[in-house]
């Protein structure tokens, strides 16, 4: 119910806030909070800290691009395929993980050794990726929209609606994923993966449907986030861009779906909104870091949450 | 083209004595704390400048700059652990993302300090020896050999001292230990700021070498740590060989293929190690 | 014969845990296996369960070979076992655990249908059906009281019957109970021992080890005595309690 209302306020906003700077943060809030959204199906429904997700998200971005200039696809072909792309690779790199029981830290680390081998790969592919300097994206995909035909999607207003509908659209798929029996095995997995495995939940199938279904969210994202943004660059499969969904899910709560969207709207406006030079910006985005995991675990939902239920007693 | 890999195995050898020292912190704190400090290359980036910083601005001596750096960097160590890691013994994840904010917290601070200009030290001991018509020089050699001095001592200590045994048992069996007499706080505690100093100890050495820039942690944590695990986390001196191993991969590696890939073979030494031989190359050793 | 053991042998590190042993269990039996502590009792229901491999010998369920299969697999077809210290999803409720465990159920009934209840969640009564047996595993375990309490608040007592009711969900044919009267209050024994002879008058075959020997007694139809990871003596509980070689076993432990 409270998700219904928070989608139809923000559906509503652009009739009352016209600031096309306003609007534009929200753009990248609401593809990043989709981000934020499906990584938490790996992480804080299935317990498994995956570092694999800037390279879903940047490896798609590469690949949307790429089908759309050598085969000549359109944009919505492209991330298709792209998809396609992200998921075989996730079911590589989940089954080497999940098949030799990697857990816990040795997961982290295997899953971010092969991001950033997907990293070197686009760095350094220079005839295909142009390297360092990444791609400008001048085209902007195709979208009908009723009454006006196929238009092109322009502009922050026509962004804002349909990032808000695919973080919506991720947030519905989400919510009846955990609500269903697989999520009841994401739970086992997360909480007992032994007893879960006793109780006959296939332990490896679940955890590479968590890891498969929270990559390709992300591969949705990065083809969406590289042509809102206007270019595409090797940073899109960082380090940095796994551990700034970390820090968003972490922020936002890890306990409740749209939880990460409330991370990622903070950690993304937070820096547009107090005018900080890069380096004050990252010890800034650091003490949140820390002040989150030492004083608020649970994140900003889960210690509302907390307040709410206290309150009612 | 045989002095060209000798001169590699040389140069490797060198940067992979670096990883190793860092790769001993990861290694001690992991077994006492159970958390990766990934901000112990934030540390050394500290131990780096505090060395160029108090030869070059305030006039000391290089010898003495060392020990003042790490002296400070330790006593950062100690404010780390007091206000921060003290709350996430045993908790991996959280340990991981504490110390990933405490390198954004670092780094930004350095870059506001110091700037993104590398800076460079004078030459503090000038001077190369010829060895069999190869060029090597003095500076890196005396490194090479402190840092090894170093981590053959914190062996040693380890293995032969009374606080050695306590924390190898406290390694093994946290709750026996305990009962034991082990004073867990202040050996968890200790091991961190440990570690610390040991980065700090590789940063000021570091910065007789090369050129310094408040980012160079980022590299050397995750070559300590692929090190770390490539020998087997809890291995003192497998992290040592670890860090050589992969140093002397990436030097050599480099003659033959592109060196756009050198960042690349730990990482596929990383993979092939956890998958194959997930307790390490040097299982079964202390 | 429904479940067989042969030849199983289970070595650690030079240390035999289960040696050489063979047994068979027929359908609707109920067999007791006792012996003292680190007689290698845990270590054949771990075999047996597929959370060990063992070294050597040959699991036998339904003409199958079943040894080294994984423990999803082996609960899937029928074999469950329980944990000796109750192994539970701390932060979820009573309810919410039954829910988990009745995975196979769902998987059971609707195979790979089960799928299309991510998109429509009334496929097949698959909800409907999973509660109700949830509710009635609840009713029989005596565990109503508790539904909606978190399993980290529970009493030990409650925490063993949930084990149980976890593995009833799983509608096993054999299951397999690690001393599942160990650290509880005669009631609670006498709840339990209710709850066990509902279960073999429904049909279910079931294998329980316990290191003391009254609550078996009473309950099974066939004991079997291990010592050392071997077998002593098998036949009516009365004839191996009087067996000479398991009177030495345990007086074996008392002196030692």
């Amino acid at each position: 119910m409270r998700l219904v209302l928070a989608a139809a306020a923000f559906a509503l906003l652009p009739l009352v806030v016209k600031s096309d700077f306003i609007l534009t943060i929200l753009v990248f809030s609401f593809l990043l909070g989709m981000l934020a959204v499906g990584f938490n199906l790996i992480f804080g429904y299935t317990g498994q800290l995956s570092m694999f997700h800037a390279a879903a998200f940047g490896i798609s971005a590469y690949a949307t691009y790429l089908s759309m200039t050598h085969w000549g696809t359109s944009f919505w072909t492209g991330m298709l395929i792209a998809s396609a792309l992200v998921l075989a690779l996730s079911v590589i790199v989940g089954t080497i993980c999940f098949r030799f029981r990697l857990k816990e830290f040795y997961f982290a680390v295997v899953t971010l050794a092969f991001s950033e081998m997907a990293r070197l790969v686009v760095l350094n592919w220079n005839g295909v990726t142009n390297g360092t300097l990444g791609i400008i994206l001048q085209e902007k995909p195709n979208i009908w929209l009723p009454g006006q035909g196929l238009v092109k999607l322009e502009g922050t207003l026509m962004w804002y609606y349909v990032s808000l509908v695919a973080l919506a659209l991720t947030v519905i798929v989400c919510l009846r994923l955990v609500n269903s029996w697989m999520g009841r095995c994401f739970a086992a997995i997360r909480l007992n993966d032994e007893l879960g495995d006793t109780l006959g939940i296939n332990v490896f199938r679940y955890k590479l449907a968590a890891f498969v279904v929270g990559n390709i969210i992300a591969a949705i994202t990065g083809g969406l986030y590289a042509f809102y943004l206007g270019s595409i660059e090797p940073g899109f499969l960082s380090i940095d861009q796994s551990l700034a969904i970390v820090a968003m899910v972490l922020l936002g709560g890890r306990g409740a779906v749209a939880a990460p969207v409330i991370g990622a709207l903070v950690l993304t406006a937070l820096p547009h909104m107090i005018h900080l030079g890069a380096e004050l910006r990252s010890i800034v985005y650091g003490a949140i870091l820390i002040l989150t995991i030492l004083l608020m675990p649970q994140g900003i939902y889960g210690t509302l949450a907390l307040l709410g239920r206290r309150r009612a007693v | 083209m045989g002095q060209l890999i000798v001169g590699q195995l040389l140069n490797g050898a060198i940067v992979g004595t670096l990883y190793g020292i860092i790769a001993l912190g990861v290694t001690l704190t992991f077994g006492i704390t159970g958390i990766v400090n990934f901000a112990l290359g934030a540390f050394m980036m500290l131990g780096c400048y505090m060395a160029w910083y108090l030869t070059d601005g305030v006039g000391m001596p290089y010898p003495v700059a060392v020990v003042g750096a790490v002296a400070i960097t330790s006593l950062a160590g100690l404010v780390a652990d007091q206000t921060l890691f003290r709350f996430t013994r045993n908790n991996l994840v959280n340990g991981l993302l504490v110390s990933i904010g405490l390198i954004a917290v670092m780094e930004g601070a350095a870059l506001l300090i110091w700037t993104s200009t590398p800076k460079n030290m004078e030459y503090v001991w000038p001077g190369v020896f010829m060895v069999a018509g190869l060029v090597v020089p003095k500076m890196k050699l005396l490194v090479v050999a402190l840092l090894l001095a170093v981590i053959l001592a914190t062996y040693a200590a380890l293995t032969r001292t009374w606080i050695g045994r306590a924390a190898y048992a406290y390694a093994q069996n946290p709750e026996a230990a305990e009962l034991m007499g082990v004073r867990t706080k202040l050996l968890q505690s200790g091991v961190v700021v440990y570690s610390t100093g040991l980065a700090g100890l590789g940063g000021a050495l570091y910065a007789s070498l090369y050129s310094i820039d408040p980012t160079l942690g980022a590299v050397y944590i995750l070559k300590a740590v692929e090190a770390a695990i490539l020998a087997g986390i809890g291995s003192v001196m497998g992290s040592l060989f670890g860090g050589v191993l992969l140093g002397v991969t990436e030097g050599v590696g480099s003659i033959y293929l592109p060196i756009a890939f050198r960042d690349a073979y730990g990482l596929v030494f990383l993979v092939a190690i956890l998958l194959f031989k997930p307790a390490g190359l040097f299982a079964g050793r202390k | 014969m429904l479940f067989e053991v042969a030849n199983l042998t289970k070595r650690f590190d030079g240390l035999t845990a289960v040696a050489d042993l063979s047994f068979s269990i027929a359908h609707g039996e109920i067999v007791g296996v006792f012996g003292p502590n680190g007689s290698g009792k845990t270590t054949l229901l771990s075999l047996i369960a597929g959370m060990l491999v063992p070294t050597a010998g040959r699991i036998v369920w339904k003409d199958r070979e079943i040894q080294g299969a994984k423990p999803h697999d082996i609960a899937a077809a029928g074999v469950v076992k329980t944990f000796q210290n109750p192994q539970l999803f701390a932060e979820l409720s009573v309810f919410e655990h039954l829910m988990i465990a009745g995975h196979l159920m769902l998987k059971r009934r609707l195979g790979w249908r089960r799928a299309a209840t991510l998109f429509n969640p009334d496929t097949g009564h698959a909800g409907a059906d999973l509660e109700k047996r949830a509710t009635d595993v609840l009713r029989l375990c005596r565990l109503e009281a508790a539904r909606d309490q978190a399993a980290a608040g529970l009493s030990y007592g409650e925490e063993k019957m949930l084990g149980v009711a976890m593995a009833l969900m799983c509608e096993p044919e054999l299951l397999l109970l690690d001393e599942p009267a160990s650290g509880l209050g005669q009631p609670e024994i006498e709840n339990l021992e209710a709850v066990l002879r509902d279960l073999r008058s429904h049909g279910t075959t079931l294998c329980v080890i316990d290191h003391k020997v009254g609550f078996l007694g009473k309950l099974a139809d066939r004991a079997i005595s291990l010592h050392h990871g071997a077998k002593i003596a098998e036949g009516t509980p009365a004839q191996v309690l009087n067996d000479p070689r398991v009177i030495a076993a345990y007086l074996g432990q008392h002196h030692a």
